[in-house]
């Protein structure tokens, strides 16, 4: 009984020692933090060194550790920016954690970290098509998968705030 | 006359799979090139079905989105309504009681049952096993029976609300969906069993579409999928949301990873909810009402966000809700279901495997093509000349 | 590795009776608080259209009350929801909203008639006497 108890505590120890290792490595890329309700910490970081992120984590900690839930885009029209969060879930106990970063309105452009990883795909994809925020990289951008060919044929991005007629 | 031109005739062929009824009778088209029998590209081609949920969802009031969020999917209708509820009730700040928490858990549960039973008849029929597609069929019934007297009606529940669910069970209704419920599970531990033991359907399942624990995550696969590939991945076991924290249930895994151990691990999940329907009308708490009065729910809501996930019967769904504080609809509403990631990052599955088994491996994911209504992959290689043979060109080892 | 005794099921099935429903022969049985066919009690109804409002799905338009029936004098603008029933999605919502539970629910389910349109027109004018 004292053992398996003793043994729990050394896998709980463990279990932060994994999410501090990700944590870590992120939070040297953040220029601010905060958090999303309910409980999940939020680091802000330079779009440009969203890639040398995913490509370190994917480095030291492996693919094994973490994987990418989702990709976020939002169309901050006032702010006159996209806003693009990644969610990024650590194993093995599922700590969500949001890297947020963004990328000027009138040059939306952002490198891809499909190749990093490979989970990216579907996200990148889709905010591409409804954002038209380009992932520079991505060998699998096409619009029309998602809207309709005559939204395509106007050059509408659906999601963008200033969108007409969708 | 002499030679001047030699003509390669390719030795693959494009096979389009779909897009009426691949495996579900859904739209979806995958191009598989088959170099003879053997896959060794698979695209994946949707587009068929768009219905844009995400803005029908900015231009409609918080309240309103709750009922469009909840026809995003009908198989798990419940699983979309609560994961969006949660996210509103953390930007509100409101916590329903723990009657209505644990109402909550029942319908979700049961969706599980029923959407666990679908596919595994589906699968049954897609292996040309149509008398056992019947059985399980007519068994699900049953589920859908409980859900009807849970909720209201067969299929579409709208059974969450802001600050709790929307109507209440008696004793009656109780001892009603128990009695249901200790039908259901003989019959579930017996398809099981046919799952495990019939030569047929273990022959045509084992070894097929085998994913790698490395694979599964670098991928982001979810849901049964990872489960049956070793990952422990439930976002009930780890959020605990809702009354999950109190309710005993075990995550399921499989290290086989083939299509049979996600079958399995269907089947172990739907008797495990069974178990877990049973003790939350064994225990189902009374402290108060867990029906909200919906004329008195707040109209204005704060400016905030909030990022829920929820495991849907398919795999870990999230709902990404942000409000600005100043109109009475959502800023941003980001639904990523699971098939989203299921079926558009798995094309690599496919690969090594026979034309017959691309179906097979399909159904095991689990598709949900109204859920994830939203991608493609990779355009065709225009104007390149086929002097190479098909298989090098697209990209398989040669 | 026992086989399960597939065959025996489906043997027994042979003699067993169809499990299918004859509908619209037979009726498909439904809870007494199914989710059916809702209309407003027009003698409760104010004509607030909160309903109508508050509908996800855009089913609910407020109509006036048809010259030759006696609307009660709460009801001023003598206006009525008419549900829509193609378009409704059966969430109950303008039931719960309704501030003067207005609302009758029926667990009838069967929308197919031969009239051209499918609306609550009927129900809720029943409700009112013709004066």
């Amino acid at each position: 009984m004292a053992l398996s108890s003793f043994l729990n505590l050394l896998r709980r120890v463990r279990l932060v020692e994994s999410v501090n290792d990700v944590i870590k490595i992120v939070e040297r890329y953040a220029v601010e933090k905060g958090s999303i309700k309910p409980d999940r910490m939020l680091f802000v970081v330079k779009p440009e060194s969203v890639r040398k992120l995913f490509e370190e984590l994917v480095d030291k900690v492996g693919y094994e550790r973490f994987y990418l839930s989702t990709v976020v885009g939002s169309d901050m029209k006032e702010e006159n920016r996209f806003r693009l969060d990644y969610y990024v879930v650590i194993l093995p106990e599922e700590r969500t954690i949001v890297i947020r970063t963004y990328i000027p309105r009138d040059q939306p452009v952002i490198d891809s970290i499909v190749d990093v990883v490979p989970a990216a795909l579907s996200a990148e994809n889709e905010t591409y098509d409804l954002l038209g925020i380009v992932f520079k990289g991505n060998p699998a951008l096409r619009r029309g998968f998602f809207v309709s060919s005559d939204v395509v044929d106007k050059g509408v991005y659906p999601l963008r705030k200033d969108a007409a007629g969708v | 006359m002499a030679v001047t031109k030699i003509v390669e005739v390719p030795i693959s062929a494009e096979v389009p799979i779909g897009p009426q009824h691949p495996a579900l009778h859904e739209p979806l088209l995958l191009r598989v090139y088959a170099d003879g029998e053997e896959v060794v590209r698979v695209e994946i081609n949707t587009g068929y079905n768009h219905r844009g949920i995400e803005k029908l969802c900015e231009k409609n009031t918080f309240y309103k989105d709750i009922f469009i969020v909840g026809r995003v999917c009908g198989i798990c209708n419940a699983v979309h309504a609560n994961c969006y509820v949660r996210a509103v009730e953390q930007i509100l700040g409101i916590e329903p009681n723990n009657r209505a928490k644990y109402l909550r858990v029942l319908s979700m549960e049961l969706e599980r049952i029923h959407s666990h039973m679908l596919i595994n008849a589906v699968m049954a029929e897609n292996i040309g096993f149509e008398n056992l597609f019947m059985q399980i069929m007519l068994d699900r019934e049953m589920v859908m029976k409980a859900k009807e007297i849970l909720t209201g009606s067969r299929v579409m529940a709208d059974f969450m609300m802001v600050g709790g669910v929307r109507r209440d069970i008696d004793d009656v209704k109780r001892a009603r969906l128990k009695d249901i419920l200790l039908k259901l599970r003989p019959k579930v531990e017996y398809y099981k069993k046919v799952f495990e033991e019939d030569e047929t359907i273990f022959k045509r399942l084992a070894g097929v579409g085998v994913v790698k624990r490395r694979d599964a995550l670098a991928h982001g696969l979810l849901g049964p999928v990872a489960r049956a590939s070793g990952i422990r991945i439930d976002s009930r076991a780890s959020d605990k949301y809702d009354a999950y924290g109190d309710i005993p249930f075990k995550v399921i895994t499989r290290d086989e990873g083939d299509t049979w151990a996600r079958m399995m691990v269907r089947w172990d999940e739907t008797l495990e909810s069974i178990e877990m329907s049973i003790y939350i009308l064994d225990k189902l708490p009374s402290d108060g009402n867990p029906v909200p009065d919906e004329r008195k729910l707040p109209r204005r809501f704060p400016p905030g966000e909030a990022f829920t996930r929820v495991e849907a019967p398919r795999g870990e769904l999230t709902y990404y809700v942000m409000s600005d504080g100043k109109s009475l609809n959502p800023y941003r509403v980001k639904i990523r279901t699971p098939s989203f990631n299921n079926i558009i990052n798995s094309t690599f599955m496919y690969l090594k495997h026979t034309i017959a088994d691309v179906p097979v491996i399909l159904t095991s994911l689990d598709p949900c093509i109204s859920c994830m209504e939203r991608a493609t992959v990779i355009d065709l290689e225009k104007g390149v000349k086929y002097t190479v043979p098909f298989k090098v060109l697209a990209g398989g080892k040669p | 590795m026992r086989r399960p005794r597939l065959l025996e099921l489906t043997l027994k099935n042979l003699f067993r009776k169809p499990a299918t429903i004859e509908y619209p022969r037979k009726k498909t049985p439904v809870e007494s608080d199914y989710r059916g066919l809702q209309y407003a009690d027009l003698t409760k109804c104010t004509g607030c259209s909160i309903c109508a409002l508050e509908c996800p799905a855009n089913a609910i338009a407020m109509t006036p009350i048809p010259q030759g029936y006696e609307a009660p004098k709460t009801n001023p603008r003598r206006l009525y929801p008419l549900i829509n029933y193609g378009k409704c999605v059966f969430c109950y919502r303008c039931v719960t909203v309704c501030p003067f539970n207005a609302y009758i629910t029926t667990p009838k389910y069967d929308l197919a008639n031969a009239e051209k349109t499918i609306n609550s027109s009927p129900l809720s004018l029943s409700t009112l006497r013709k004066g």
